[in-house]
């Protein structure tokens, strides 16, 4: 079984390199930075606007991650030393995936701990919804995610360039992260309806990526 | 495990498309135990992609590849624990270290531990890069990398050892200590390598044979000697004079002697008839050059070389 190896190996390539630490700082400092420009929020608490900001934002710069890292790595054969040995193929784009959404899941947590702090401090108590709120974080901001991240995988594996790559999971991945918020809109009352497009379509990118990198003459 | 001389890597009527281009056109060879195999071809003649199919990273092709008698099509896992594998430029992600590297390898190898470290550290010195094993793969040089690809290749000590290209790139001292590792590998551990290369000295230094691959196609496959033989080169004499008589003498009326040559001014070449003893027409040759007065500073027979061959069977055209 390769892929616990594999995933903690990605994790540690990716945990420290520079995209990773500008999302792990960068994030939350959005967080506060959302705060203070005092944006309309349009009844929105503090924590919800940060996770609609940091799914997308954090979403889109993983993807890219990804996209780079996986033509950067195709093009120069990094993979045939891995699939030349008793490892599935699906392991190595699962465990990159999966290492690049934990780190920036967790760069989501800091900015949501950060955003609920500075409320905290500012209000003296925590917002009177709270429990609503980081569900609706945790809903949105890593459905959004998940989506992004996702696609960045499919377009590493397909594209034939890192520009081409970067340029469709910038447009495209943003794009389709953004229908999370549909249900939102709709249903504003069913707080796990975001989910629903989340596991879907992340779901049907993964097994794209796999398929495609199955089939695919390294 | 099977004895020395028996087939170990199986090539049966390969044929490869990309799109309309052929790039293997039913070739068949096969490599046995304990042997190197050297497989040289121009550009573009299909080596790197035979190796690719050998060693499972190219599916689609026509014919059938066996390792040990495991189909590369259908046991590719069992097949994947038999080989080795260094490709022509051998890349890691950028933020490895060299041990970093190794070890994920060496875990997906199916090593772990202690033995690993060990195996690690032993790999390592005998390739002569043990300095640079917590340096970050993107801070070392072309040929340290490649070192380090070869390091993967022999760290969970492979029955086979399938080579792409391997001393591309490398100073004379590394290409000479390559040849020497290979050398030891097979002869004293019996592992079988298959190599490719353009520098034919190497290949004919060390190779127990060779196969020639030109567009496709398989030209030769055996000894150097073998292709010495197929190919019909003439043996020659070289013959170095001190002092020219004004009048040379009749070489061509020794027995055995085609016909003389001169490259240069004192030098000639002494072309011997098919099946003609080289020691024979030197003995003639020595007492008549004494006979006529002249000087010899050296006499002595010429093999053609690997390089010589393979530039003849390739301009040649011949199949």
């Amino acid at each position: 079984m390769s892929l616990p190896l594999l995933f903690m190996d990605e994790l540690k390539g990716f945990y420290k390199s520079k995209v990773m630490l500008f999302l792990w700082v960068g994030l939350p400092a959005l967080s506060i930075l959302l705060y203070f420009s005092a944006l309309d929020t349009g009844g929105l608490s503090l924590s919800s606007m940060t996770a609609v900001v940091v799914g997308s934002i954090g979403g889109v710069l993983a993807s890219v991650m990804l996209v780079v890292s996986m033509v950067g790595e195709r093009e120069r054969h990094v993979y045939d030393l891995f699939v030349i040995r008793p490892v599935k193929r699906r392991d190595i784009v699962l465990s990159k995936f999966s290492a690049v959404y934990l780190c920036v899941a967790t760069a989501a947590l800091l900015a949501f701990v950060v955003a609920t702090l500075i409320e905290f401090a500012v209000d003296g108590s925590l917002p009177a919804r709270f429990g609503d709120n980081a569900l609706d974080f945790f809903v949105v901001s890593f459905s959004m995610m998940a989506i992004s991240c996702s696609a960045g995988l499919l377009l590493g594996v397909a594209s034939p360039s890192v520009l081409v790559g970067v340029i469709l999971v910038i447009y495209g991945a943003n794009q389709l992260s953004a229908s999370v918020l549909l249900p939102v809109m709709s249903y504003s009352e069913e707080r796990l309806f975001p989910l629903v497009p989340g596991i879907a379509i992340s779901g049907a990118l993964l097994l794209g990526a796999v398929v495609l990198f199955n089939r695919k003459q390294l | 495990m099977g004895g020395a001389g028996e087939s170990i890597i199986e090539i049966d009527g390969v044929s490869k498309m990309y799109r309309a281009f052929r790039a293997l056109d039913n070739v068949q060879f096969d490599v046995r135990r304990g042997e190197i195999f050297g497989y040289i071809g121009p550009n573009g003649a299909g080596k790197t992609t035979t190796i690719k199919i050998i060693v499972g990273l190219l599916k689609d092709f026509g014919g059938e590849v066996s390792i040990a008698g495991h189909s590369v099509r259908t046991d590719g896992v069992k097949v994947s624990q038999l080989l080795g594998y260094l490709p022509q430029q051998a890349a890691f992600q950028e933020w490895r270290t060299v041990d970093h590297a190794l070890k994920t390898f060496g875990r997906l190898s199916g090593l772990q531990g202690p033995g690993l470290e060990s195996r690690i550290k032993e790999v390592l010195d005998l390739i002569g890069i043990l300095e640079f094993r917590h340096k970050k793969v993107n801070q070392l040089s072309g040929g340290t990398v490649q070192k380090v690809g070869m390091a993967q290749a022999i760290l969970h000590s492979p029955e086979i050892l399938v080579l792409d290209e391997p001393m591309a790139g490398l100073d004379p001292a590394s290409r000479y200590m390559f040849k020497r590792l290979f050398e030891d590998i097979c002869r004293k551990d019996g592992t079988t390598i298959l190599f490719s290369s353009h520098i034919l000295s190497d290949l004919e230094d060390i190779g127990d044979r060779i196969g020639i691959l030109n567009g496709g196609k398989m030209m030769h496959i055996g000894t150097v000697d073998d292709l010495r033989s197929r190919m019909k080169v003439a043996k020659e004499i070289d013959l170095v004079l001190s002092r020219t008589p004004p009048q040379r003498p009749p070489i061509e009326s020794i027995d055995g002697v085609e016909g003389v040559e001169q490259p240069e001014e004192n030098r000639y070449s002494v072309h011997l008839r098919d099946g003609a003893d080289a020691d024979d027409v030197m003995d003639g040759l020595l007492r008549l050059l004494s006979k006529s007065g002249c000087r010899v500073r050296s006499a002595s027979p010429v093999t053609p070389t690997l390089e010589q061959l393979y530039m003849r069977l390739l301009g040649g055209g011949e199949a």
